[in-house]
């Protein structure tokens, strides 16, 4: 099994084991609550700073965008890859195992098509570009052609395509994301009052 | 770490569906709710109630005023026990709202009074008693920290001496230990 596949399976892991310890957090919460753990003031909270950390994950992209020279860029990236597990836990234990309204399920399967493409990225993606551009470097090192050196290189290539879809879906899927919060909070403001 | 650029069609394509989305849940919203926005079936002593309006008020949640339109004080009069009828005028003058005891949503066999959110008798003993509420059978006015007060009516009565013996004082309270799966499973002596 090679590095990136047993990283990717890592990455899988450790998605499950997160979303497993989220929702048991909440069964746990519920339990001691009488009720939906999410229905109580305290679950409203969570809910509230799960997407305050959320929001926190937009700095890194904006600063990148629109303030390219501005400080802290590794700050900010390390606040985005942070921010971006801590706030989706705590949505976890905000809604727990509990998907009966529409709205809400989509939010959240949008939220975690966004952090998983993230971690692939920062896990697999990265380290799968690290070994690429090494390898290259240390056969053009050798004195090889550089046909020689793509045609060898071919099957990391590849592996690197590959785990390069996160990019397909990572940013574009986070405006179907901000697009359903927005549209669950204001149902919840609505039914539930503010 | 240098990444491509995103295929220009990709942003698009992804804009074009969270309109399309954004749309259907404003049509489906109109449509179908309950389905896009109840975080739960109703109970089933709502289960009627098919507008979220008839309880919901926009952005104040399950107002007071939407509860007492249905549950008025005279119906609380010549439906309830006075104990009951008393204990919620005096919730009332303490300025409680109805939501600080009941809950909903929470599926069509759950209870709705936070009182009686575990209810140790499974809600086998509503459909044998053809009851809907533990005060047919409990006071709840002159309960102790544990139990709630047995009252002396006709559903107690009857309830007691039903089970050749087995419906005993003390041994009420499981009653899905021995009615398994909501079915009388109790084997005679003979068997």
């Amino acid at each position: 099994m090679s590095l990136l596949i047993k990283r990717f399976l890592t990455v899988l892991v450790f998605v499950i084991i997160t979303i497993a310890g989220g929702l048991l957090i909440e069964a746990f919460l519920s339990l001691k609550a009488g009720w939906l753990f999410g229905h109580t003031q305290t679950g409203h909270l969570v809910g509230w700073v799960g997407l305050a950390v959320i929001l926190l994950v937009f700095i890194y992209p904006l600063k990148k965008r629109y303030r390219r020279k501005a400080g802290w860029p590794k700050g900010w990236f390390w606040v985005h890859q942070v921010a971006g597990i801590i706030g989706p836990v705590l949505i976890f234990i905000h809604a727990g195992s509990h998907f009966h309204a529409l709205v809400p399920v989509l939010a959240m399967l949008a939220m975690v098509i966004v952090t998983v493409s993230g971690v692939l990225a920062s896990a697999v993606h990265r380290k799968a570009l690290y070994l690429l551009n090494d390898k290259r470097k240390e056969l053009l090192n050798q004195g090889l052609p550089l046909e020689v050196v793509e045609d060898r290189l071919h099957d990391m290539a590849s592996s690197e395509e590959a785990f390069r879809i996160w990019q397909v879906i990572h940013a574009p899927m986070v405006i179907l994301f901000l697009a359903l919060v927005v549209t669950h909070v204001a149902g919840a403001l609505y039914f539930g009052g503010v | 770490m240098r990444f491509l650029p995103l295929p220009r069609n990709a942003v698009l394509f992804i804009v074009m569906t969270t309109l399309v989305l954004l749309a259907w849940v404003v049509w489906a919203t109109f449509k179908y709710p309950e389905t896009l926005w109840s975080p739960g079936d109703l109970s089933r002593f709502h289960a009627d109630i098919a507008d979220c309006n008839d309880c919901h008020q926009p952005f104040r949640g399950a107002a007071a005023e939407k509860c007492i339109a249905c549950h008025t004080r005279n119906s609380f009069v010549t439906q309830s026990k006075s104990t009951l009828s008393e204990s919620h005028q005096k919730m009332k003058f303490e300025g409680k709202s109805c939501s600080d005891c009941h809950t909903e949503h929470s599926g069509a066999l759950a209870q709705i009074s936070s009182g009686a959110l575990i209810n140790p008798h499974g809600e086998f003993v509503f459909r044998a008693t053809d009851t809907h509420s533990c005060s047919a059978c409990h006071d709840f006015s002159a309960r102790d920290e544990t139990h709630a007060k047995l009252l002396d009516s006709a559903t107690v009565r009857h309830l007691l001496e039903e089970g050749e013996g087995a419906h005993q004082l003390g041994k009420m309270g499981h009653c899905l230990d021995c009615h398994k799966g909501g079915r009388l499973n109790i084997k005679d002596e003979g068997d």
